[in-house]
């Protein structure tokens, strides 16, 4: 997209300057709104209470950390994602595998993944912990529901797209049926999978969060919700930037294994020789 | 007649055999077209037959019948003597869009078809190997698909097919896709493939300077419903080669199915805008 920007030839001082802000560029975003954020408090644009300055929110963060108590919230907050990820990722693969292969199983998720689509899951949280009590059984169960509809769309969604030449080739090639769904159609639909996959983990995160800040039992939801309640607005926003972070590290360890699976993709490669 | 008699060394597959078959598509919505009527055709042991016809004629269709990836509504096929009852790998496919694994490099799409003829590995590695040879894509053995050109990718197509080594091979339109001088350039490789090791050959196309210089007898198809219209004798005398193909006899032969083609191609043409 900066290719629009300017006509200067590579080499120039400006391309090299060019580069510089397509690496730092997004960055800067971030960085200048650390700097307003700090600078808004120590001018006291706004009262400390409301928002305490960056600088005391990052000791509130490193106190936290030496304490062991944040490295502990970020574990069972990451557990939490993890697990409900891993399990709505093999339950929702599975399901979208069946409905595009049997049409029975088509006829009765189809109508539910209709209505659940749109539905915010997390409504049922008063049913999950009637079934399931209060502790991680039923926070992991709330989450893998809440995020394997994605999963099951994008699976859905992927197999139906596969051109029928490439199931034929593997056919007339000798492949059994049971073959073919592991050696053409799982590779074929990875992309798009993939694709479901990492709209789900967010999903996942964000659920956990909300259902620590409702349900407690540790985990950064629940450790920033207790600072809410003590009136702790340095441990609030301390939260907010903690959240923050994880995310983003969870954001790029899935970009990362999208890239390791996808070798073979366009996407992955830029150059070829055609 | 002269230089393509089969060596007499290979076994006999038999030949193909093609009756009263029609075939009809069904959409959801709309009504059925009738795609193939009351085609007959019976193609020799080793006889390269293309089929010519005005886009809609069913040509393709005919082609998936006999690759088995449809079902039979009316007639019968057989080849080699065996009616088909589904795709196999005694008849090898080569597609207009390629349908390489683009998960598998060039050389693991080649291996894929001799894995499940459960050869030994060094076996499957040396005809691997021959095979690349065979379409000039030494150098490229661990290249992906997506990083080929057309005419590279349609090379690895056939070889992934002839590596099998199938008694029927069936070509939907397979230098379709290609420039003028790739496509030039792989109808040479094809035809000197062919006359090193002929086996039967069904080769669709809508390509009429094509359908003479590769086959043994041109099938020119009606506008649909496909019937067969005429079959036209295209052998000439002394083989074909680069001369054969710039001679009076063959560019007669040329324009003389060409008009038939036009005939259907404008009945075909008004039928669509009507």
């Amino acid at each position: 997209m900066a290719r629009t920007l300017g006509n200067d030839t590579p080499g120039t001082a400006g391309h090299s300057a060019r580069r510089a802000f397509e690496t730092f560029g997004p960055y800067l975003t971030i960085s200048l709104l650390l700097i307003a954020w700090e600078l808004a408090s120590r001018l006291e644009l706004v009262i400390a209470f409301l928002l305490p300055p960056l600088s005391v929110v990052i000791v509130r963060i490193a106190t936290d950390f030496a304490s062991g108590q944040l490295p502990m919230d970020i574990a069972i907050t990451l557990y939490r994602t993890l697990v409900a990820f891993a399990l709505a990722a093999i339950v929702g693969v599975s399901i979208g595998i069946l409905i595009s292969r049997n049409a029975t199983v088509r006829w009765f998720f189809d109508p539910l993944i209709s209505i659940g689509l749109p539905m915010p899951k997390i409504a049922l949280l008063p049913v999950f912990m009637l079934w399931f009590g209060l502790f991680d059984l039923s926070k992991i169960l709330m989450v893998a529901f809440s995020a394997s509809f994605q999963i099951i769309i994008a699976t859905w969604a992927a197999t139906q797209s596969i051109e029928k030449e490439l199931i034929w080739s593997a056919q007339s090639l000798g492949a059994s049926r049971r073959e073919i769904l592991r050696e053409v159609i799982l590779p074929a639909a990875m992309p798009q999978i993939l694709t479901g996959l990492q709209i789900a983990l967010p999903i996942c995160l964000i659920v956990v969060l909300i259902t620590e800040m409702i349900m407690g039992g540790q985990g950064l939801g629940d450790s920033m919700l207790r600072s809410a309640r003590y009136v702790d607005s340095p441990g609030v926003f301390a939260g907010i930037v903690e959240i923050g972070i994880v995310g983003f590290c969870v954001i790029r360890a899935m970009e990362v294994i999208r890239r390791r699976l996808l070798v073979w993709h366009q996407e992955t490669r830029e150059e070829t020789t055609v | 007649m002269t230089s393509r008699t089969p060596p007499a060394e290979t076994p006999s597959s038999g030949g193909i055999s093609i009756r009263s078959v029609c075939h009809e598509y069904r959409p959801a919505r709309g009504r059925p077209v009738l795609a193939l009527d009351n085609i007959d055709l019976e193609i020799n042991d080793r006889e390269f037959v293309a089929i010519l016809g005005p886009s809609g004629c069913g040509k393709s269709t005919l082609l998936y019948l006999l690759g088995g990836f449809m079902p039979l509504q009316q007639g019968g096929i057989s080849v080699g003597g065996r009616d088909i009852t589904g795709p196999g790998p005694d008849r090898g496919i080569v597609f207009q869009n390629f349908a390489l694994f683009p998960w598998k490099t060039v050389r693991q799409n080649i291996l894929y078809g001799l894995e499940k003829q459960r050869l030994p590995k060094d076996e499957r590695e040396r005809t691997t190997r021959h095979f690349i040879d065979m379409v000039h894509l030494t150098g490229f053995e661990d290249s992906y698909p997506s990083q080929l050109s057309g005419g590279m990718k349609q090379r690895v197509a056939i070889a992934r097919t002839l590596a099998i080594n199938p008694d029927t091979l069936l070509m939907d339109e397979p230098f379709g896709a290609l420039d003028a001088q790739t496509r030039s350039l792989m109808q040479e490789e094809l035809l000197a493939i062919w006359n090193r090791s002929p086996t039967t050959v069904v080769f669709v196309t809508h390509d009429v300077r094509e359908a003479v210089l590769l086959a043994d007898r041109v099938v020119v198809m009606t506008a649909r419903p496909g019937r067969v219209k005429k079959i036209i004798d295209t052998r000439f005398e002394g083989g074909m080669n680069a001369e054969i193909a710039k001679s009076r006899p063959f560019l007669d032969r040329v324009d003389e199915i060409w008009d038939l083609v036009r005939e259907e191609a404008i009945v075909a043409g008004s039928a669509g805008a009507g």
